[in-house]
């Protein structure tokens, strides 16, 4: 019945419902070829018809080009025959349409990396390691890996440290994490893959000796170290490294190397920010103060100058002066944890309860934030692990 | 009739293709547009204002409006198209330029973004502190890869000032302070740890104020870790000018020379300190090199014609001088120079309009420099309703 009255209606159609039922051909007409594409480029893909599948996956999402599934799967076939450019603009739009799928930003990030756009690629793969990957641990581990040696060519070496040495902890493979940790603790900008010939034994030497000390291969580390500091004594970075390594063992001569470091490097900001700390815990204040006060005239920005130089202030029992630098430390990096048992201990003895409350308060916060991060850790990524498909 | 039953069967079974009503008018999809937008559902207003410009094209701000959404998701070649349409259409289209001349950047049409820099530079640097940031650091890298390595470098000193240490200015600033014609995105990776400590030596003395101390630790352990490297003694002597350390200057130039023969902004600056020591036959012998090697170069000519001078060859001095204002007519010095050989030729009139050009051209020589009041007065970029 209903098919016979739209038929009558179909056979008195104005000119203008003719335009619009042609439209709707057209579309239905595409909606067929659609279908026909996608399915053709799923099986060419299938079927490891790379280039065939590429082809046809470009010609259904110019049908439908919010088709999330096309997208997804050509921008791995662009990444898998490392066409990073082309990956890196199908993922685009594809994380504009699945904001919450990991593992689009994590290989968005990579391609970035691969196009050399470093800092958009950093961003990338933090927000994929923030929502996680589901269960592709190759992708996982190739995602914090990026992320760390970009923060390295981005001058954030601890960062970087802190992500190599957790990798470590967690069993990657030792021989990827070598040249990275090298760089990073040699505080060098650049990517392994840029090292010069001429600099990469030593940069490979570091990072044997600090993955070493990770992996809790203490003698190993030990020799690597005096290997290292003996092979290179006059290249900026080394003295650092070693005397980080010695400061833990024997203060006294990791003083020495770091102070050798300045002879070198003499901007070397965390060398100095190293030893104050080291005469804080002798409570030598004296000698602290004035190395902490060059930390934070040569780096302004450096939030951990700001906190040394505030324990040093305290310790010597100038309240004021200390809670400013210290305010400056926890505004400047509010997740350090030590800055604020620095500013309860400083806010109690000045008797501003409030303060000390507060602060009291952001400790036992990031205590259970960090616990949870911890467990997340143990457990995988964290997030929502949704994949795309 | 056979026709009709199949064309039935095929309305009856399609879904709807749109989450867009193709019946909504105009006006409607515009209001709809600007409510997705201002909810954050970026993927509604993308099609909706893809809707409303199909509808409309000449709906200049709902080509922004798509274009800058497209933008804030990298999506640039999409980005890219729609700018491009708003500058043909829009009366007002100055911040535009430098958005579709980052867009440009990103999908690697390189010259084509240069010259929409080039544009929104010469329309005096409009649009937000962040834009003109952004722009900016994109311009300057673009200069580099152009060869202009001193504009590209006045443009990232002026950012190195402002921002402080910025791994990203550095490398820029390592690329143009060595000379190499790359973005930073495409150049050989062997010369990372170069163009680094290059750059962070060129970021200290940019710094305000000037931190000469620590630019001279990078610049000497650049030049430790690659002495037979072109480019290298060059920067270290520009470093060393800049500290008014003339006989180190003179001696990294020379080395420069030495490497690499050719090297005509060495030659000039010989030329230059020859001059303040009135070694004038070296200084002659020098710029007639440099004009040799490059004929077309204006500095080259202003070299020669400072040198005739000195030597008391008025004449030959205001021909020379003449065919570097002929290249280079907006080089302030050049008609200050031309204006004292004038005058000492006895062409009164001439000197008086080379001084008045002089001291036009004084306030406007780097016209590529985002001058402050430029910068302080320029309109944000919002585009005309």
């Amino acid at each position: 019945m209903i098919t016979i009255a739209l038929l009558a209606f179909s056979l008195t159609v104005s000119e203008h419902a003719m335009t619009c039922a042609q439209t709707r051909v057209a579309a239905a007409s595409a909606q067929i070829s659609f279908r026909q594409l996608s399915e053709a480029a799923d099986r060419a893909r299938t079927e490891n018809r790379d280039d065939e599948a590429i082809r046809l996956y470009k010609r259904a999402l110019a049908v439908r080009p919010e088709w999330e599934q096309g997208l997804w799967y050509l921008g791995t076939l662009h990444y898998g025959r490392e066409q990073y450019a082309d990956a890196r603009d199908v993922l685009r739009r594809f994380v504009a349409l699945r904001p919450d799928a990991g593992p689009g930003w994590a290989l968005l990030g990579m391609s970035e990396f691969q196009t050399r756009q470093y800092s958009r690629a950093l961003d990338h793969l933090q927000r994929a390691m923030a929502q996680g990957m589901g269960d592709r641990a190759d992708m996982v581990q190739s995602a914090f890996y990026f992320a760390a040696v970009v923060l390295t060519r981005l001058e954030r070496y601890d960062d970087s440290m802190s992500m190599l040495l957790r990798m470590s902890s967690l069993n990657q493979d030792r021989q990827m994490l070598i040249e990275p940790a090298g760089l990073a603790a040699l505080r060098m900008p650049l990517l392994p893959g840029e090292i010069p010939e001429d600099r990469r034994n030593m940069v490979r030497m570091t990072g044997e000796a600090v993955v070493s000390l990770q992996t809790q291969h203490y003698e190993d580390a030990d020799q690597k170290f005096k290997q290292l500091e003996a092979a290179y004594p006059n290249e900026p970075g080394v003295h650092f490294v070693y005397g980080a390594y010695l400061m833990q063992l024997h203060p006294d001569d990791g003083i020495r190397e770091m102070k050798r470091e300045l002879q070198i490097s003499p901007y070397h900001v965390l060398a100095r920010v190293r030893i104050a700390e080291q005469y804080l815990q002798q409570e030598q204040f004296d000698q602290a103060m004035p190395l902490a006060q060059e930390a934070v005239q040569l780096d302004p920005r450096r939030s951990s100058a700001h906190m040394i130089l505030g324990e040093a202030y305290v310790g010597k029992g100038d309240l004021t002066h200390g809670i400013k630098e210290l305010e400056i430390a926890r505004d400047d990096d509010p997740m350090e944890t030590r800055t604020h048992w620095d500013l309860l201990r400083a806010f109690t003895a000045t008797g501003r309860v409030d303060d000390a409350r507060r602060e009291k308060e952001e400790i036992q916060r990031l205590t259970t934030q960090a616990a949870a991060a911890h467990g997340a850790a143990e457990n995988g990524t964290p997030g929502d692990q949704r994949a795309p498909n | 009739m056979s026709l009709v039953l199949p064309l039935l069967a095929v309305l009856l079974a399609i879904e709807p293709d749109s989450s867009i009503n193709s019946a909504k008018s105009f006006e409607q999809i515009d209001k709809e547009a600007d409510a997705a937008r201002a909810a954050d559902r970026l993927n509604d207003a993308v099609n909706l204002y893809r809707e409303g410009v199909r509808l409309r094209p000449t709906w200049g701000e709902g080509w922004w409006s798509l274009g800058s959404l497209l933008y804030d998701e990298d999506r640039f070649p999409e980005a890219e198209a729609a700018f491009r349409r708003f500058v043909l259409i829009s009366p007002k289209t100055d911040p535009a330029y430098a958005f579709l001349g980052l867009c440009e950047y990103e999908t690697r049409d390189y010259d084509l973004a240069l010259r929409h820099f080039r544009s929104w530079a010469t329309a005096g640097w409009p649009g937000t502190p962040q834009l003109i940031d952004v722009a900016v650091f994109h311009f300057a890298s673009l200069l580099t890869r152009d060869g202009e390595f001193v504009q590209a470098l006045y443009l990232l000193a002026t950012q190195a000032a402002k921002m402080g240490e910025n791994p990203a200015l550095t490398e820029a600033m390592g690329l143009a302070s060595l000379r190499i014609r790359n973005v930073p995105e495409d150049y050989p990776p062997e010369h990372r740890e170069m163009v680094w400590l290059a750059g962070e030596a060129a970021a200290y003395a940019a710094q305000s104020p000037h931190d000469f101390a620590r630019a001279d630790y990078y610049a000497d352990r650049l030049l430790s870790r690659y002495p037979e490297q072109p480019e290298v003694h060059y920067l270290r002597g520009t470093l060393f000018t800049f500290e008014s350390k003339t006989a180190e200057a003179e001696r990294e130039y020379r080395q420069e020379l030495r490497i690499s023969p050719q090297h005509v902004s060495a030659m000039l600056a010989l030329v230059n300190i020859d001059l303040g020591n009135n070694h004038l036959s070296e200084a002659e012998s020098l710029a007639k090199r440099a004009i040799e090697i490059e004929p077309k170069n204006p500095e080259a000519h202003h070299a020669l014609g400072r040198v005739m001078m000195a030597t008391n060859h008025f004449s030959e001095s205001a021909s020379e001088l003449e065919t570097a204002k002929r290249l280079g007519p907006d080089v302030a010095s050049i008609r200050s120079h031309l204006a004292m050989v004038y005058g000492r030729l006895g062409r009164q009139q001439d000197a008086k309009a080379e001084a008045d050009a002089y001291l036009s051209l004084k306030n406007h020589e780097e016209v590529l420099a985002p001058q402050e009041n430029k910068v302080r007065h320029a309109s944000v970029p919002e585009p005309p309703k």
